[in-house]
């Protein structure tokens, strides 16, 4: 126990010391927590000047506590998902959504068939491609205090509608990954992920006066053992059966986002979600072996090359869709730039598939998790450096655009 | 003046304020009860932040904005802006001398000095009164005069 303690401290710390050295570079917490992992963990770098660095074991702590972080991450999400917002605002959200998955999925899936991917590989790049980080997107909005312009409407709006589809995206890949193989059986899953999900769905529209009154609780403490209890509980039974537990913990969150218990929850949840969190980007770092970053290093080029410009492009689209200047149109696209949570939640997806017996993915998972890790250090670190730079990089493009 | 409101997921509330002109006020909420103030001049300008709060140091901002925010000072100090004057607000019932009589007939300007200016009836308010108006039982009478003609005329309703 000694030692496990101990473990969990070094995490802890090393967490502690790279989320402060990532605020003082302006940089997302996200990049340094994987870094962290990557260094203390298994795999190479397994030591410097004699000292060994394989200080933290992936071991099922840690595990579980990367799953957790997974499921208070989308219950937040669903917690957050405005449908009133939605309603109101639905042509030039699903106009600008159109644009972004249309460019950046399809951009991801032309990259995953060129470099001959099988389909179930194609359809997991592009969507590692494709998903904005919602996290270090509205962190960035807020930095650059562009919250209170006219281009965090569009930025807003595309990711509303990406959370809409990552919700999707992530039930039918969850059951793609863990079924039984043939195209019947996949039909099969994906039909029993809806039904299931659907159901969870309708609860969660129709439970609103239930969920009020049944977590009406005096004291903080019983509030948040209730409502961890509640989605980890659900999202359980969720993976048990087969269906994505992210998914599931995302409509459960949407079951208390019409209620007024939202604002407690973001007082009295965020501190745990912050804490799961942290173990889940730590955990892939733990899991990544840096070397095999060689084998995908072309690959990772050409994503990083491809989806920069595609997910700029759809921004300006955005922007355009929503009336704005092409200085604001471009910042959208600069905004979004970043990616982070969702392209590794999909990538820790494969991993728990190949993990728990489907042999198609044994060979990808370790590539797939290379690639994510790689993928999102870049995006997640040149995404808030070159929003740093927005003015240089808008001054030098619009008047390309403008002509 | 119009005030739009948006939710900002993962962040909070987002209200702005129409100003003069094209210019507005945009108060960003947070989740944890921090407030940002931004302003924006016009509507191609970028928003520059004025100043951010905690929740405390907005609430209490927010009430001295509001005029709410007052220390209380002893009564004789107070300096009433109408002179000597002071308003009052009087309760007529049944046993009131007054009732039924007309503001002219009550005469009270010329017996004591203080000038109905209101009557309030039910919901309804009759500002400014005529002087042939009658005081009914159940009106409230809302009275201006100095603090002793405000006494002459409440020993006068009690008699």
């Amino acid at each position: 126990m000694a030692a496990l303690l101990v473990e969990l401290g070094v995490a802890l710390v090393a967490l502690a010391l790279a989320g402060i050295a990532a605020n003082r570079l302006s940089l997302s917490v996200i990049p340094a927590y994987i870094l962290v992992g990557i260094l203390v963990g298994p795999n190479p770098p397994t030591e410097v000047a004699g000292l060994s660095l394989q200080i933290v074991g992936y071991g099922e702590f840690v595990e579980l506590a990367a799953e957790l972080g997974i499921v208070v991450l989308l219950f937040f999400l669903g917690l957050e998902f405005s449908v009133g917002q939605l309603l109101d605002d639905r042509r030039r959200i699903a106009s600008a959504g159109a644009v972004d998955f249309l460019l950046n999925f399809g951009i991801g899936v032309a990259i995953g068939l060129a470099f001959g991917r099988t389909p179930l590989e194609t359809l997991l790049l592009a969507g590692i491609v494709y998903i904005s980080s919602s996290a270090i997107v509205t962190k960035t909005l807020i930095e650059q205090g562009w919250i209170a312009n006219p281009e965090a409407d569009p930025v807003l709006g595309t990711l509303v509608f990406e959370d809409i589809l990552i919700a999707v995206y992530l039930a039918v890949v969850a059951a793609l990954v863990t079924g039984t193989g043939g195209l019947s059986g996949a039909v099969v899953d994906v039909g029993v992920a809806f039904a299931f999900l659907g159901g969870l769905a309708l609860v969660a529209w129709y439970a609103t006066r239930f969920v009020e009154s049944t977590f009406d609780l005096p004291s903080d403490e019983l509030f948040l053992l209730s409502v961890l209890g509640t989605a980890t509980l659900i999202a359980g039974v969720a993976l048990s059966i087969g269906v994505s537990e992210a998914v599931a913990a995302f409509f459960v969150g949407t079951a208390f986002s019409q209620t007024s218990h939202t604002e407690r929850i973001e007082h009295v949840i965020a501190p745990a979600r912050d804490l799961f969190a942290a173990f889940f980007f730590f955990s892939i770092g733990l899991q990544t072996d840096v070397t095999l970053l060689a084998g995908v290093a072309g690959l990772l080029a050409v994503a990083v090359v491809a989806t920069t410009v595609t997910k700029l492009t759809s921004g300006a689209i955005s922007g355009r869709i929503y009336g704005l200047s092409p200085t604001r149109s471009l910042r959208t696209g600069l905004a979004l730039l970043s990616r982070g949570e969702f392209s590794l939640i999909i990538a820790a997806l494969v991993v728990s598939a190949a993990g728990s017996g489907n042999d198609a993915l044994a060979d990808f998972a370790p590539v797939v998790t290379a690639f994510a890790v790689g993928y999102v250090l870049v995006m997640s670190v040149l995404g808030t450096v070159l929003v740093q730079y927005a003015d240089v990089i808008t001054g030098r493009l619009v008047p390309l655009l403008d002509r | 003046m119009t005030i739009y409101e948006a939710e900002v997921p993962g962040v909070g509330h987002k209200f702005e304020l129409e100003l003069d002109g094209d210019e507005r006020l945009v108060v960003i909420i947070h989740h944890d009860g921090k407030r940002d103030v931004y302003r924006r001049p016009d509507p191609d300008a970028d928003s520059e932040r004025l100043f951010s709060l905690s929740d405390k140091q907005a609430r209490q901002f927010g009430s001295i904005l509001e005029g709410a925010h007052f220390q209380p000072v002893d009564l004789d100090e107070v300096e009433v802006p109408l002179g000597d004057s002071l308003i009052e607000w009087y309760d007529i019932d049944e046993s009131a001398p007054i009732v039924g009589e007309t503001l002219a007939e009550s005469n009270l300007r010329e017996e004591i000095g203080v000038s109905v200016v209101a009557i309030q009836r039910g919901e309804a308010t009759i500002a400014n009164p005529e002087a042939t108006e009658t005081v009914r039982a159940g009106d409230t009478l809302v009275v201006l005069g100095t603090r002793e003609e405000q006494h002459e005329f409440e020993e006068q309703l009690d008699a």
